[in-house]
């Protein structure tokens, strides 16, 4: 409704507080289970098999007490996505699978029923992706998730690789999404209030559309400049020089609840995987 | 032996244009372990310069600092000094660097490392130090300044320092949140014999402090205990800065009354002093006879007030509450409801009955503490948010109709958010203020015409600022061009949202006259602050907003008469007010008497105490 809350829809990266067994778990264990059940949804070609890790993830949002319509919305912002995708797998990629029935044929676009089953397994891929990171976020806050993913990386810290300045950044960036955020409300406000309006060219000129732009970003960005310096000063005075020889205050607890939640996922996701879900080919093997 | 130690201290900036800044210039300084120091100085002056060194952020280009044994130029001890001098800045929102409370508090003795539960003991104490244990898992961008504020000051105390710099820590906040800051340094200070150093260009703020440091042009001004200071009102001036109203009234009575204390500091000493006075009636009256009543005509210099130039005839219907019917508001809120982030489970009620009415002609001041909801109310006036209930009429025009041109709206509504400045885009400051007329389509000499009328109406000569480059311009400047890039739409009615916040008591005093000169010009006003005095001074009729409701309306004075509630409700009022308050409850002046700016105080302990040496028979003609 209002044309300048921009995070209204976004419910990725948000943090909605619950008590729920899903918000107690380690982060390191929704970390592992979202890999789990990611790696299960991409390790089948059968509709059925996705459908069923779907209704799963309904069963961790219930579990999680989460509202399930806000939850089920947070698909709206992927849609233009999914909009994108269909068109594309539908005018190109019908040639590339073999096929015995064709439904329709145009020039290079071919529809099969094997193109049908490509193009629902494809969205409901999507679909599933989108909800188990927005399950992730919604249900643990940034910066367990940022302990979380320092700890599982830390072995990588022996082949040299910046852990720990990689786990700040990250966390300097998500501590200051909400502040630009807000900034770049109250920019466009104001620009607006000066006859400022930047959705109004054409769609085939970009670089108008562009430059309209301009007034919102250059704040953003000189602003986010400034707040960087003053950030830099703020950590030297705090007797920030790097990771080495810093200690940490948060510690992460895994317990007995950890085990079972790694090993559910585990198991759907060798079930997915292992077990011989039927394709349409099963049921129509003349295709 | 000193805890920090200055000898012939220069800085020089280089920066990428030719010539360096010269920020420091010779500054020689001792500070004591247990010293509360105030450093004042007008923007530039070279305070804040002074702060970095005191903690080895920056290094000298000439001259010494220590810190204990420590010289800072040497970088073996970089850790010991920072461990030693803690340090908070400006900007709350530029200090924290983890999503949780705790964990920011955390950072520092992490930086130290310290073992896990060390570090526990350090987050506990600090959290509790500064009252913000209820709040230690909180996302710090939910919190108000003041908090995060204190946020900051914890996550330095968690370092156990020995000094805590508050390097204009309290600019950015309102004034409750500058009330903890402030009484969290004190009580460090006094508890725990932390010495603090604040820097600030509020001179209120110097009031508690042992000794004040004065800067000027990179050197040392002025210094010593505040009541010395303070009674130097002409020199005081000449450095841009203010001197508190209860100060400047004590010495006003002073020279009328030289029997009067010229050094008082508090409200509360001042009504003491007249107490004192009216019961035993003990001075000489001297010079006081004549003047009772035209105080301020003794005191030429006395430019603190905003004397309105074109002392326009203030408008009838502004100033009484029985309005005339033919009348109609130019805006009108009425039973205004708004929520944030609405249908979702984040949603939260912003304003839940906001009744403003704002007649042609006239300033109207809002005032609420943060939070309370005015921001969002004011942005249903050029509706850049929609009212979820409640009905908003502007220039006749109701805004909940979908068919209402809104870009038209906003050409007569003009709008000027907090901190303007930290919108403009342009690199000449002529093209800023020219962005709302060019998107009208106007024609080049229009624009040109536009422009050059709103940027003299702020204050900056046409030829002189079109063609300088916006990000070069002082924190005042650029706030003018962003308030001159909205009078270029030539609004009829222009809002501002805490037009003074940030800005050094000189850009402040400049800001409001032009606000003036607009009200001259026939432009209505609408004005958020949270600066007490100032709302007193030029606002026809004040709104009181709390808890997301209109709760109170009508004129300064029929406001500040009702001095007790707006204090139950955490809002601050003028000094001056505290004096009559605290006259009143001794019996010294009657209830019914409201005053709010200085040369009503100055007239009514002018009129006491004339009375009672009139009483004594030594006095008035």
């Amino acid at each position: 409704m209002s044309e300048f809350e921009f995070l209204r829809n976004v419910t990725i990266g948000q943090y909605i507080p619950e008590d729920s067994i899903i918000h107690r778990l380690d982060p390191r264990t929704k970390l592992i289970g979202a890999l789990l059940f990611a790696l299960a949804v991409s390790s089948t070609r059968s509709v059925i098999a996705t459908v069923l890790v779907l209704a799963l993830l309904m069963g961790v949002i219930v579990l999680s007490k989460l509202p399930i319509l806000y939850v089920l919305r947070g698909l709206l912002p992927g849609l233009p996505f999914l909009i994108f995708l269909f068109a594309m797998q539908i005018l190109f990629q019908g040639g590339n699978i073999p096929c015995g029935v064709t439904w329709f044929e145009w020039w290079f676009v071919r529809i099969t029923p094997c193109l049908a089953e490509l193009v629902v397994l494809g969205m409901l891929r999507v679909v599933a992706f989108l909800y188990i990171v927005s399950l992730l976020t919604l249900t643990t806050t940034s910066s367990y998730l940022t302990h979380g993913i320092e700890i599982l990386l830390a072995p990588l810290q022996r082949i040299g690789l910046p852990v720990h300045e990689f786990a700040l950044a990250n966390m300097i960036a998500l501590r200051f999404i909400p502040t630009l955020a807000e900034e770049l409300e109250r920019t466009a406000k104001a620009q607006a209030s000066r006859g400022g309006d930047f959705g109004n060219a054409p769609w085939y000129r970009p670089d108008i559309m562009a430059r309209a732009r301009l007034p919102l970003i250059i704040p953003l960005f000189v602003n986010a400049l400034r707040r960087a310096e003053d950030l830099v000063l703020a950590m030297e005075a705090r007797s920030y020089v790097g990771g080495k020889g810093r200690t940490k205050f948060v510690e992460l607890h895994f317990g007995a609840a950890d085990w079972v939640a790694i090993a559910l996922s585990l198991l759907v996701w060798l079930a997915v995987w292992l077990l011989p879900w039927p394709t349409l080919r099963t049921w129509f093997p003349y295709l | 032996m000193p805890i920090i130690r200055v000898e012939n201290l220069h800085h020089t900036y280089q920066t990428e244009a030719k010539r360096p800044v010269q920020a420091l210039r010779g500054v020689d300084l001792t500070i004591e372990a247990g010293e509360y120091v105030v450093i004042l100085g007008h923007n530039g002056s070279g305070k804040s310069t002074l702060a970095k060194h005191f903690n080895a952020l920056l290094e000298p280009t000439a001259g010494k600092v220590w810190v204990k044994e420590w010289d800072t130029q040497t970088r073996d001890h970089v850790r010991d000094i920072r461990r030693t001098v803690g340090m908070v800045f400006q900007h709350p929102d530029n200090q924290i660097v983890a999503t949780i409370v705790e964990e920011d508090v955390a950072f520092g003795p992490e930086n130290l490392g310290l073992p896990r539960a060390e570090i526990a003991r350090r987050v506990d104490w600090s959290l509790e130090r500064v009252d913000m244990q209820p709040f230690r898992f909180r996302a710090p961008h939910l919190l108000s300044g003041g908090q995060k504020q204190r946020i900051c000051i914890a996550g330095v105390l968690a370092m156990e320092p020995e000094v805590l710099v508050l390097d204009e820590a309290t600019a950015m906040l309102d004034p409750q949140g500058r009330k903890e800051v402030l009484d969290i340094a004190w009580r460090l200070n006094k508890e725990r014999g932390v010495t603090v150093i604040a820097v600030t260009h509020f001179m209120c703020e110097a009031i508690q402090a042992d000794r004040i440091i004065i800067m000027d042009e990179g050197q040392i001004a002025l210094q010593g205990p505040p009541r010395e200071v303070f009674q130097q009102i002409d020199r005081l001036r000449e450095l841009h800065l203010d001197v508190p109203h209860v100060s400047e009234l004590a010495l006003a009575m002073h020279q009328q009354f030289p029997g009067f204390p010229a050094d008082l500091l508090t409200p509360e000493e001042v009504a003491e002093a007249v107490a004192n006075c009216c019961e035993e009636g003990q001075w000489p009256i001297v010079n006081g006879q004549r003047s009772t009543v035209n105080a301020n005509e003794d005191y030429p210099n006395a430019d603190h007030t905003l004397d309105r130039d074109t002392p326009s005839p203030p408008l009838p219907l502004s100033q009484s509450p029985n309005l005339p019917i033919s009348q109609s508001p130019l805006l009108s809120l009425q039973h205004v409801v708004h929520y944030y982030m609405r249908d979702t489970p984040l949603e939260v009620m912003a304003i839940s009955d906001i009744n403003i009415d704002v007649y042609p002609g006239e300033i109207v001041g809002v005032l609420g503490h943060t939070g309370s909801g005015k921001s969002t109310a004011i942005q249903h006036f050029n509706g850049l948010l929609r009212a979820h209930d409640g009905r908003v009429v502007v220039l006749d025009q109701d805004l909940n109709d979908p068919k209402v041109d809104m870009r038209a709206v906003r050409r007569q509504v003009g709008l000027v958010f907090q901190m303007p400045e930290a919108q403009l885009f342009e690199q000449y400051v002529g093209d800023d203020v020219a962005y709302g007329p060019r998107k009208q389509g106007l024609s080049r000499e229009e624009v040109r015409a536009r422009v050059q009328h709103a940027m003299e109406a702020v204050g900056l000569p046409f030829a002189e600022f079109k063609d300088r480059i916006t990000f070069g311009l002082s924190g005042g400047q650029m706030r003018r061009v962003a308030i001159a890039g909205v009078l270029a739409l030539e609004p009829r009615v222009l809002v501002l949202d805490e037009p003074t916040a940030g800005l050094d008591p000189q850009a402040r005093r400049q800001l409001m006259r032009r606000i003036l000169d607009l009200q001259a010009q026939g432009i209505t006003l609408v004005m958020i602050s949270h600066n007490m005095e100032e709302l007193a001074e030029i606002c026809d009729r004040l709104y009181v907003i709390a808890g997301g409701r209109t709760v109170m309306e009508g004129t300064p004075a029929a406001i500040f008469s009702r001095a007790g509630e707006l204090r139950a409700m955490g809002l601050d009022v003028p000094d001056v007010t505290k004096v009559a308050e605290a006259l009143k409850a001794r019996g010294l002046l009657p209830a019914g008497e409201v005053i709010y700016t200085l040369a009503q105080a100055e007239d009514a302990v002018a009129r006491l105490l004339a009375q009672r040496s009139g009483a004594e028979g030594t006095g008035a003609a």
